[in-house]
């Protein structure tokens, strides 16, 4: 062929090549689990010598997966495949489509003495047998008439697992594409929202800024549910898509469930809840219960008979280790009082007896005649979502399925064919099985031997 | 809990099996073969019992899954494919002098499920991440491949030991060429369906189909080594020590894949737990 003269077409026509891409890659790979990278690689850079560090910087050793080199090994390993799948195509072509009696020189030289017995009947019957015999387990069958009344059939099977392997290889090249375009165009981040709130911007992975994204996402409420261990069980945000004040899409949102719009998936990532909820405070007035009342931060309401109005000032998840505690600042005409009203008043007195005499900060009947009582403050969830989009992802799905296809081809078929020459030799018939295949030649061993005993069997059978 | 008597007890049987096996190359005797034979067997079927039952218990618990989710979980479910497909291999070469080389795996996979300190052998409850069917079938596939790997494994080990004269017995290094190669096929397979149903399920559960977590990176690294040995053979007609060599390399990564990783952050180290 002319076109192997050519050094840039021998060069990537080479399997050596292939060998030392790959190798390559495992070596790309093992550094990149043993240095540490990207967020992780920050802490490590201030470890080494400064110098190492911004050399290492430099020659993107610290985003190995996302580097030059990778880019680089891929690509390489791209035109190793198409030349050298280009290469090998006519060689394939001829093996697919040739001609059953066609190059296979001395075919029936060197059989095994198993391969070769004498039968009392005429060549002309004994054809016809054994076609019928071939055709039960061959696809293809071929007759040719030699001189001397010499018959050759020839059955074949697995034609095409010929092509397997550039299926295979094929799927490589798709799953490289795909992973490409995903690198280049497709990005990756994370937004959490309240319940209640709404987003339409996310924060991109690796501190690359923030998007925008085609809509905005209202997350309407979040539910956790838990295990006994207190691991949680299920958890799903119920959300809803507008774009343009319209509604685009409403519905659950569960971990394994992603949710796609507009080329962006949306996932169920994590959660938390922020104790910016609301406090439910109840009142006691000369030892008679007042309403419970539900209050924000900041917000404030009035006490009956205008005696004043209450503030909340701030929320407490756990003060001082002693749990949940509200801070209000109660204004009337006496002025102005502010004290913490905790969850386990009952129980932080116990511990410490006489703490509310002596810190007045702590004390919730400060302000006479009323009591305070702090019932629970209302954990408010967010939901974490991570928002992404891949438009190279149904390429490698392509990829993932043409690869088992073609994996299976490849190592689970062959091309195998089976000629049987018949010829006249004195007095009886000469029957010889010849056999060649593409790969797995004890699989072929195994079936010869199994048809050779089929047909000695079948004689041996009409002549008893 | 009685699936982690049953399967402590398997332990024992695999150990019992192995010294059988040993039995019947020092005495020369295919009765303590057979003895070996029936061990496993025996052993295989308790150890399938031991899964089953333990799934059923998770299911009585309220918090039914596969038994396949923790470490315990997966060095009980390996050594179960390795007999498995060790039974296989004896079956279909007629042949006792591998199970020399294989039950000690499968003995040391369970020994260190039931006796290491820091295993819990408690049926815990899925995070939510965890239940999907695709992280069932990535880890069954997984483990095929594994186990077809740490067999070929062993006969590459077998390979090397021929040419000792103690070791007459191992069967002929055409033989043992074949099975190498036929295992790591079989393995290389189920890797890349294990990886394809991982990358499913994280397409899924994470938000991305590849993430270059350890874990992940080292599936890829024992991938592409055992994709260069079936290439070497293939278009450089490489056979015999050769092919021997790669198996125990890409075994080494195989194991590295397996344990190694957990020493490495990243998103699989719930095998830790
Ligand atoms: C990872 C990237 C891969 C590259 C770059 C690659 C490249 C190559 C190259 C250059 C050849 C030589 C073709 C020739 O002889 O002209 C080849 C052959 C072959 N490759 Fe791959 N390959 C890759 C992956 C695979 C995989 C995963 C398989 C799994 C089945 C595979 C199966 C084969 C087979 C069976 C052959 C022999 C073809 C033949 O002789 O007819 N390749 N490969």
């Amino acid at each position: 062929m002319p076109k192997q003269k050519n050094p840039f077409w021998s060069f990537f026509a080479s399997v050596y090549l292939t060998i030392i891409l790959l190798v390559f890659t495992v070596v790309l790979s093992i550094v990149g689990t043993l240095i540490p990278q990207q967020d992780a690689a920050r802490e490590f850079a201030k470890g080494i010598p400064p110098g190492l560090a911004s050399f290492l910087q430099t020659m993107q050793v610290f985003d190995l997966f996302h580097s030059v080199w990778l880019f680089l090994l891929m690509l390489l390993l791209s035109m190793n495949l198409i030349v050298c799948s280009l290469n090998r195509w006519p060689l394939t072509w001829k093996q697919f489509r040739g001609a059953p009696f066609s190059g296979e020189e001395g075919l029936f030289r060197g059989l095994s003495p198993e391969c070769i017995f004498l039968c009392d009947k005429d060549v002309g019957i004994m054809t016809g047998r054994l076609e019928g015999l071939l055709n039960r387990k061959y696809q293809k069958i071929s007759k040719s008439e030699e001189k001397e009344d010499t018959v050759i059939i020839c059955g074949e099977r697995g034609r095409y697992s010929r092509f397997a392997v550039y299926v295979v290889h094929l799927s490589l090249l798709l799953l490289i594409r795909g992973a490409l375009t995903g690198a280049f165009w497709g990005w990756e981040g994370y937004v959490n929202i309240g319940e209640g709130e709404t987003a339409d911007a996310i924060d991109l992975k690796g501190g690359k800024g923030a998007k925008t994204l085609p809509f905005t996402i209202r997350c309407d409420k979040f539910i956790v549910a838990f295990y006994e261990n207190g691991a949680p069980k299920t958890y799903r945000s119920d959300l809803t898509f507008l774009k343009d004040n319209k509604m685009l899409y409403q519905g659950p949102l569960l971990v394994n469930h992603p949710i796609s719009l507009e080329g962006v998936r949306v996932y169920q990532a994590s959660y938390g809840s922020s104790p910016d909820g609301r406090a439910s405070l109840a009142f006691y007035r000369g030892g008679k219960e007042g309403k419970i009342i539900k209050v924000g931060p900041g917000e404030s309401f009035s006490l009956p008979e205008k005696e004043g109005t209450v503030q909340i000032v701030r929320l407490e998840e756990n003060l001082m280790q002693m749990g949940p505690a509200a801070k209000i600042l109660v204004r009337s005409g006496q002025g102005e009082v502010s004290f913490w009203v905790f969850l386990h008043i009952d129980k932080i007195r116990e511990m410490n007896p006489g703490v509310t005499e002596q810190v007045p900060m702590f004390n919730p009947a400060l302000f006479k005649p009323y009591l305070f009582v702090l019932k629970g403050i209302e954990e408010r969830y967010y939901t974490g979502l991570q928002v992404s989009s891949d438009p190279g992802a149904p390429l490698v799905a392509a990829a993932a399925v043409l690869m088992m296809v073609g994996l299976i081809g490849t190592f689970f078929s062959s091309h195998r064919r089976i000629w049987i020459k018949i010829q006249p030799a004195g007095e009886k018939t000469k029957i010889s099985v010849a056999a060649r295949t593409n790969k797995h030649p004890v699989v072929l061993d195994r079936e010869v031997r199994q048809l050779t005993e089929q047909i000695k069997v079948s004689l041996e059978k009409e002549s008893t | 809990m009685t699936n982690t008597m049953i399967l402590s007890w398997v332990t024992f049987l695999y150990f019992g099996a192995f010294v059988f096996y040993l039995f019947r190359l020092v005495f020369g005797r295919e009765f303590w073969g057979k003895a070996a034979c029936y061990a496993v067997l025996g052993g295989l079927g308790a150890h399938t019992l031991g899964l089953l039952l333990r799934w059923q218990e998770s299911y009585a618990l309220g918090i039914g899954h596969a038994p396949l989710s923790n470490f315990y979980e997966s060095l009980i479910f390996f050594a179960w494919t390795v007999v498995t497909l060790y039974i296989i291999v004896e079956w279909r070469i007629k042949n006792r002098s591998l199970g020399v080389f294989v039950l000690p795996v499968a003995f040391l996979l369970m020994a260190f499920a039931s006796l290491a300190p820091n295993i819990s052998d408690r049926i815990q409850p899925l995070v939510p991440a965890l239940q999907s069917n695709w992280l069932t079938s990535h880890v069954v596939t997984c483990f095929m491949g594994y186990a077809a790997f740490t067999v070929a494994f062993a006969i590459g080990i077998m390979y090397f030991l021929r040419d000792i004269p103690l070791f007459g017995f191992i069967p002929e290094a055409d033989i043992l060429d074949e099975l190498i190669y036929q295992n790591a096929v079989l393995g290389f397979v189920f890797l890349t369906l294990g990886i394809l149903t991982g990358s499913v399920w994280a397409h899924y559960a994470w938000g991305s189909y590849w993430s270059w977590d350890p874990k992940e990176t080292w599936s890829l690294i024992t991938w592409l080594i055992y994709a260069v040995m079936l290439h070497a053979r293939y278009v450089r007609g490489w056979k015999g020590k050769r092919m021997a060599v790669l198996a125990i390399i890409g075994f080494v990564a195989v194991l590295f894949t397996y344990l190694g990783v957990n020493y490495l952050p990243g998103l699989h180290s719930y095998l830790q737990s």
